[in-house]
């Protein structure tokens, strides 16, 4: 696609500001934001990318998915305002995901050991990652607020906190997984997926984008399970005081 | 010989509200204690922070000569054990609910104690595979006791844990509080806010306002001359409340 063409997409930005206008949603400024920071990030992350393909050097691909497991901790880290340490916590659980779905990708040769294979599926990964964190947190906060008798009630029977929030975990991990199952049930008969789309306009085989996709959804599964299991033990201690009462959030 | 247990200069506050100031007692042998006064003067957050749900600002529990900050709080709550007036079930069954603290603490369900408290409390009809979710107010409130006793705490904290029950089933709670007391030697910090119910079980009581002790008094004593006018109006004036509630 030619630049000239790319800069005809801006119609469509163009519309939804005139719409924005017409009913007075007043989101011009954030659409201009937006559109310039995507382009601008998306442009600047294919010429990074062009680069590191092309060195073919491990040290930055380690980079590239150290930078994006930061931004996605930090991201997610959002929806866990008030919890001290909940940050590094996602990024450990994060990374913890992405080196197993990597070790057992390039170990079992599923896919090519390549920047060009490791970067992008690393980034859908993570991404998938991070969306689970944060929903993760979204679900605790709320358990926590609705399930405070019940949690009291344990810890006044001697619970411990593990012991105590145990029931609250499992519900926020069962809960932070729908979006994923959801998705992976309707794959192809709602929508066409973002990476079989993208290989299927730039000229791929249907049948071979398919085959990745599938393996995509497999590993947004697999990374939904993992991250969310791993942040429920690395930080259900959180949500307690070190006296063992519920902290105040 | 150490206190059973001691209450040491407790303040609380939330926002610009003094809840406790300097609340100071001791327990010095095993007895029934009802916890007295006009509603928000710090009685339920006295009793949270007994058994460490809250933390107090100022001042130290102390019990059997430790101090609190030397106690895992998981140890302090298995001697300690609070009820609260709303109780809440478990989710599961009747049954998963009277084996919460054999499973939590990994120790042998006592089935027999079990059953002879839910005979005790008018439960005997009670299907113990029923959902605890389908109980009543009132069958919540008796099973959540009899989940407490099974614990065994040296000390248990009653937080008007017979307002939704009726006439005959707070006698039944009466009394098998009453025969637990005299049979484990267990000591019993109640709050109510009924009088008769007070005098019935009360060997001591502890009148509080303002988040102060006012009064710490033998249970007959306080009932039948209270040393303070706040106590004195407080016992007039008590059952026209609660009358007027009726109506």
């Amino acid at each position: 696609m030619s630049y000239i063409a790319l800069s005809f997409t801006l119609i469509f930005v163009m519309i939804t500001m005139l719409v924005s206008m017409w009913q007075k949603l007043d989101l011009e400024k954030d659409i201009a934001i937006g559109t310039i920071r995507s382009a601008v990030q998306l442009l600047l992350v294919g010429y990074v990318l062009m680069f590191v393909f092309k060195s073919n050097h491990p040290v930055f691909i380690l980079v590239i998915i150290s930078v994006m497991i930061t931004v996605a901790a930090w991201s997610a880290g959002k929806r866990g305002k008030g919890l001290s340490g909940i940050r590094w916590r996602i990024a450990l659980s994060i990374g913890c995901t992405e080196v197993l779905m990597m070790g057992l990708l390039l170990g079992l040769h599923i896919i090519e050991a390549t920047p060009q294979y490791i970067i992008p599926i690393s980034g859908m990964t993570i991404g998938n990652a991070m969306v689970v964190s944060g929903l993760f947190l979204n679900h605790m906060k709320r358990e926590v607020e609705s399930n405070q008798g019940e949690i009291e009630t344990l810890l006044c029977l001697g619970a411990s906190a593990r012991q105590a929030i145990q029931d609250s975990l499992k519900r926020s991990v069962k809960s932070s997984m729908i979006p994923t199952i959801d998705g992976m049930k309707t794959v192809g008969l709602v929508q066409l997926p973002g990476m079989m789309t993208g290989m299927i306009v730039a000229g791929a085989d249907p049948v071979e984008a398919v085959r990745y996709q599938i393996l995509i959804v497999f590993a947004f599964t697999a990374s939904a399970a993992m991250t969310s299991i791993i942040l429920s033990l690395v930080s259900y201690r959180l949500w307690f005081t070190k006296d063992l009462r519920l902290a105040p959030l | 010989m150490a206190n059973i247990l001691e209450m040491n200069q407790l303040r609380k506050r939330y926002l610009d509200k003094i809840i406790l100031d300097g609340f100071t007692a001791q327990i010095t042998r095993p007895e029934i204690i009802s916890l007295l006064g006009k509603s928000g003067q710090g009685k339920s957050t006295l009793l949270r922070i007994l058994c460490r749900l809250e933390a107090q600002d100022e001042g130290e529990t102390i019990l059997h000569g430790h101090s609190y900050l030397t106690v895992d709080p998981k140890e302090w709550r298995k001697k300690i054990c609070y009820v609260s007036q709303q109780s809440y079930m478990l989710p599961g069954s009747v049954e998963d609910n009277l084996r919460t603290v054999s499973q939590l603490h990994k120790t042998p369900f006592d089935m027999q104690l079990a059953r002879e408290l839910m005979i005790s409390l008018n439960l005997d009809y009670l299907d113990w595979g029923k959902k605890s979710i389908d109980l009543s107010g009132g069958e919540k409130q008796r099973v959540a006791l009899v989940r407490t006793l099974l614990l065994k705490p040296e000390i248990l904290l009653l937080d008007e844990v017979t307002a939704s029950l009726d006439m005959q089933s707070k006698h039944a709670v009466e009394k098998v509080l009453q025969d637990w007391q005299e049979q484990e030697g267990a000591t019993f910090i109640w709050i109510t806010h009924d009088i008769e119910q007070a005098q019935r079980m009360s060997h001591r009581v502890w009148f509080i306002e303002e988040g102060s002790l006012l009064e710490d008094s033998d249970g007959r004593e306080f009932f039948e001359n209270p040393s303070t006018v706040s106590a004195r109006n407080y016992l007039q004036r008590v059952p026209q409340e609660e009358s007027s509630c009726l109506i």
